[in-house]
């Protein structure tokens, strides 16, 4: 049985459709995330999880049971908010032990519960402090604890790294995969930066208006875009419309490539078997530390994105205005859902 | 020179009250000193600020046919801003700041706006009705030091009994009314919120308990003042609310959640004109009423003295006070006045000649502590006294 | 031509010097203050400590010339200026508690659950009541309360009538907008997620509100019982319109003025004396940092 299940979830703000009839099954145990750009309905669909917002239609089951009617306080989930949401007025062993003490958990055990929890996020000594005297991360574990503690069937995290500086929210990214895996617990993982949902999840969930567009395993999810809205957001991709695909890689359908697959070598190098080439011209060069991105104009004034290691010795002659040959071998091209012209609107 | 005229006039004050209340001890009349006075009226500075009771300066705002600002402003280029008070402690208080030209003071203020050095002494010279004016209102003991008058006297009246004659029957005669601890109109029965209203018990007890011997209601010794303010306790429990502000009086008539007590002819007048009000009426009960005098003052502090003497000079005019004392419902100070009343017989009606009724009416004083019925040998009570027993009274 | 004018080389001075751009941003208020705040202050307690005397002729008063705890003995002794004050204090914590009964529910509506459009009216409409006159909102209760044929009259059948109740119900209207407020401004400070956290902890809405808003709205309350409180303490004018026989220590003040200026200085030390003790209290709370 899935630890969640959706079926034809719609939510509607007056007007706006919110989220347009999901279906999705998340299995127990398994770190899930939502991916998806602002507005695409991933938060809202997390909210009606937690009970703060009901489903205009479908139903939402926790481990078989439908809870869509259900208030937060009758649904055995619980959230880390985005901005953790700590009781300022409150030590931080007491926001650990709020849900235990609003549940009439007897005392002796809250004590142990919450000790337990504080040491499983290594925040042992914080009790007595106050959530302002915490650093951001600390202060992400407390909402952790806060939340773990109730031991909830599925556990929903809404952006928890969002306010971390980028080496803390690495770090954090680790230690949250090794509680998970520790505890056991769903984890129900949103965000919007697809670098963290590859590094996490188990699987993942894209949203884009209200949909998803795809769901899979992070490698299905990088290497095997089924959407050009998939291959543009997660990662950088060149997606290429049909009429310049047949010309490039010889086939009639909207394709991607993405430009760490792309090689730049000198003019009149000869490409293997697998392999395609074709010729271009550098406009613009773009030094990004462990990469150089090259935008190359190829014939037609297409132009392909193209990553080049730095540690390339063919990296130093890149300059705008020359020529150049790009490879690429035949099987990192992808060929994606065609859609029709009204719904290129979803890759921008 | 502002600050000499007012230690002047202060010492002048200190020493002269005696003569004026018939002592002949005036033993320091060496340091008097007559006070500087105005000696002709300039070129008018264009505004005059007033201070007034009720009904006395009135500019149309109330009813556009009672209206005597308007013509004063454009006869003299004078823009005046009226001010009204509700008792002569608020005037008082009010005319301490010196931010007011002109003040209609009662007898329970004048002296002490005098003794404050907030009033001037007045050129009567300069005062173009002054020989209009009754004589026994004129060097009065509260409008006068030492001779020296300071101020112009407007006009006077007696404290009326009103009350609603659909509700109280049979209709009263006395001021017994009001002080009925088991009074059937308890709740709806009103007094004047100022201490001066203590002169009322202390009249009701003068003529009905004879054993006091109270023969001034503003000269009350221990045993008399006792008597007295036990009665105005009594009273506070029958008393629905006491009233300073006139508008509040005459709302709460008009409204019926009053209907018995004491008031001006200015507010039954507006009772009166008021169509959806029940009937009132007003009397001079038989023990007589107190009463009020009053008298135009000049700030010392005045920024528009100019504009100020004119104003006391249109205000004393014959047909300006036969129109005020109408409206208000008193006898004019200026006789003139009473052959332009539109009823003519207004100042028969008010006595406003008859010295004899004049003299039969206890006007407000300041009561002080030598005794101003002439008693020696005994101390009475003085304002501040007054003052502490009316915040005990209330409670 | 840059820096040849006369007000560009001012502006350079000043720019150099922060103190004495400070003293000339300052100095004028802070003098004023001084002298017309903290030294009226210091003349009402000096004057309290003096007091009339009868001059021998017993015609006029003169001040007594040394000091002494005359007022003050006279304020303990007659019990009438106890009992105006223990009224004024009981009206004033009245008032509080009625306006923190109304003001909660209706703050916590207008900024958690009223749609932004409607937040912005019915802040409007809260803080519009502050713009007409005393006078004319004293006399509007007059017509309310009038136990002859008033408004609670005629839709109740029963008023309370003109007295300390009246008052009391007229000043708890008069200072609600002081109570709304600042209790708005708390809530709308108070971050939606908190009250979700809890309920998702698995508290009922009364429990959220006693354990999470109650005590984080503790400083935006007492900051706005300080103006309930103040200005019901200091209130004297609405017993003239609607207290029919009842007198706060603003009223015995206020008469006492013009017949005993130093008492009347004593009496008006006390409502200092409650108030500081009232914002020390506060201070406690961490209210004053929400004035």
């Amino acid at each position: 049985m899935s630890a969640v299940s959706l079926r034809g979830v719609t939510k509607r703000f007056g007007e706006v459709v919110a989220i347009d009839g999901i279906d999705l099954d998340i299995e127990e145990g398994e770190f899930f995330s939502m991916l998806g750009p602002s507005g695409s309905g991933k938060t809202t669909m997390l909210r009606m999880i937690a009970g703060f917002e009901l489903p205009t239609s479908g139903t939402i089951s926790l481990h078989g049971r439908d809870v869509s009617k259900l208030p937060p306080f009758d649904r055995d989930v619980n959230t880390v908010f985005q901005d953790y949401a700590l009781f300022p007025h409150m030590s931080v062993a007491q926001n650990v032990g709020y849900g235990l003490r609003v549940r009439r958990v007897p005392k002796a055990e809250r004590t142990r519960r919450v000790a337990e929890a504080l040491a499983s996020v290594r925040l042992n000594e914080f009790g007595a402090r106050r959530p302002y005297q915490l650093s951001g991360g600390q202060r992400q574990r407390v909402a952790l604890a806060r939340a773990l503690v109730n031991r909830p069937a599925v556990l929903l995290l809404d952006e928890p790294l969002g306010a971390l500086d980028r080496k803390l929210r690495e770090e954090m990214q680790v230690e949250l995969k090794e509680i998970q895996q520790d505890v056991g617990i769903t984890f129900i993982f949103v965000t919007h930066d697809q670098q963290e949902a590859l590094t996490m999840s188990d699987r993942i969930a894209v949203f884009a208006d209200g949909r998803i567009e795809q769901v899979g395993t992070p490698a299905d999810i990088y290497e095997r875009p089924v959407t050009p809205f998939v291959a543009g957001f997660v990662g950088t991709s060149n997606v290429l419309q049909p009429a310049v695909a047949k010309i490039l890689v010889g086939r009639d359908e909207m394709c991607t490539i993405r430009p760490e697959h792309i090689r730049i070598v000198p003019t009149g190098t000869q490409p293997n078997d697998d392999e395609m080439q074709a010729t271009a011209t550098i406009r613009d060069v773009q030094y990004l530390g462990a990469f150089v991105r090259v935008r190359a104009e190829v014939a037609g004034g297409v132009s392909l994105i193209v990553d080049v290691p730095s540690t390339t010795s063919v990296s130093a002659s890149i300059a705008p205005g020359e020529q150049c040959e790009l490879v690429w071998r035949r099987d990192y091209v992808r060929v994606v859902e065609h859609f029709n012209s009204t719904d290129t609107g979803r890759t921008t | 020179m502002r600050h000499a005229n007012r230690v002047a006039a202060t010492a002048a004050v200190l020493v002269l009250i005696a003569t004026a209340c018939g002592s002949s001890s005036n033993k320091s009349s060496s340091t008097t000193t007559t006070p500087k006075v105005q000696q002709t009226i300039g070129k008018g500075e264009g505004a005059v600020s007033i201070l007034a009771w009720p009904g006395y300066a009135e500019n149309g705002s109330n009813d556009p046919k009672v209206n005597w600002v308007k013509p004063f402003e454009t006869a003299t280029g004078c823009k005046a801003t009226v001010k009204y008070f509700g008792t002569s402690d608020e005037a008082f208080n009010l005319f301490k700041t010196g931010q007011y030209d002109v003040v209609s003071a009662s007898g329970d203020a004048t002296l002490r706006v005098v003794a404050d050095g907030d009033a001037a002494a007045v050129n009567t010279k300069l005062l173009t009705n002054w020989n209009d004016i009754a004589s026994f209102l004129k060097l009065k003991p509260w409008n006068s030091v030492g001779g020296v008058s300071y101020g112009v006297p407007h006009g006077w009246g007696a404290n009326l009994l009103m009350y609603n004659e659909n509700v109280v029957k049979p209709a009263p005669t006395s001021w017994g009314a009001v002080f009925d601890a088991t009074s059937p109109y308890k709740g709806k029965v009103t007094g004047y919120d100022s201490p001066i209203y203590i002169a009322d018990a202390a009249l009701y007890l003068q003529k009905t308990k004879p054993a006091l011997k109270i023969t001034n209601p503003y000269a009350l010794d221990d045993t008399q003042f006792t008597a007295v303010v036990d009665l105005m306790k009594q009273q506070r429990k029958i008393i629905g609310e006491y009233w300073s502000d006139y508008l509040k009086e005459q709302d709460a008539f008009t409204k019926g959640s009053l209907v018995l007590g004491t008031t001006w002819q200015v507010i039954t007048n507006g009772v009166q004109a008021d169509k959806s009000s029940p009937p009132v009426k007003a009397i001079i009960p038989a023990e007589g009423s107190t009463a009020w005098s009053d008298t135009w003052m000049l700030s010392t502090k005045s920024k528009h003295p100019n504009c100020a003497y004119e104003w006391m000079n249109w205000i004393t005019k014959p047909d300006i006070q036969a129109q005020v004392a109408e409206y208000f419902g008193e006898a004019p100070a200026n006789l003139k006045a009473c052959s332009l009343t539109t009823n003519r017989d207004h100042c028969k009606l008010f006595g406003a000649s008859d010295t004899s009724f004049y003299s039969k009416l206890a006007y407000w004083t300041t009561p002080t502590a030598k005794c101003l019925d002439g008693r020696t040998g005994v101390t009475c009570k003085n304002y501040a006294d007054w003052t502490a027993a009316w915040d005990s009274i209330k409670g | 031509m840059i820096g040849t004018g006369l007000r560009r080389r001012i502006s350079r001075v000043l720019w150099r010097r922060p103190r004495l751009r400070l003293g000339l941003l300052l100095g004028g208020p802070l003098v004023w203050l001084l002298v017309a705040y903290i030294g009226s202050l210091i003349a009402l307690l000096v004057t309290s400590l003096y007091h009339y005397q009868d001059d021998p002729t017993g015609l006029v008063q003169h001040l007594s010339t040394s000091p002494s705890a005359t007022n003050y003995r006279r304020l303990l002794d007659q019990h009438v200026y106890r009992d105006v004050a223990f009224r004024t204090i009981g009206a004033a914590l009245t008032v509080t508690v009625i306006d923190l009964l109304v003001a909660l529910p209706v703050a916590f509506y207008i900024a958690k659950l009223a749609a932004p459009w409607l937040r912005r009216v019915l802040v409007v409409a809260v803080t519009m009541p502050l713009w007409a006159g005393y006078l004319v909102k004293g006399y509007a209760w007059r017509a309310i309360l009038d136990p002859a044929g008033g408004v609670l009259h005629q839709v109740f059948g029963h008023s309370p009538g003109f007295g300390l109740s009246g008052t009391t119900l007229t000043l708890a209207y008069l200072w609600l907008p002081y109570m709304i407020i600042p209790i708005y401004a708390g809530l709308e400070r108070l971050p939606n997620s908190l009250l979700e956290a809890s309920t998702d902890l698995g508290a009922k809405a009364a429990t959220t509100f006693a354990r999470i808003v109650l005590p984080q709205l503790l400083p935006s309350i007492v900051a706005g019982s300080i103006f309930t409180f103040a200005l019901t303490l200091g209130d004297f004018y609405m017993n003239q319109i609607v207290g029919g026989t009842t007198q706060f220590l603003g009223n015995v003040v206020y008469r006492e003025f013009s017949a005993n200026l130093p008492f009347a200085a004593a009496y008006a030390t006390l409502p200092i004396v409650i108030m500081v003790a009232y914002l020390l209290g506060a201070r406690s709370t961490g209210a004053l940092e929400e004035l």
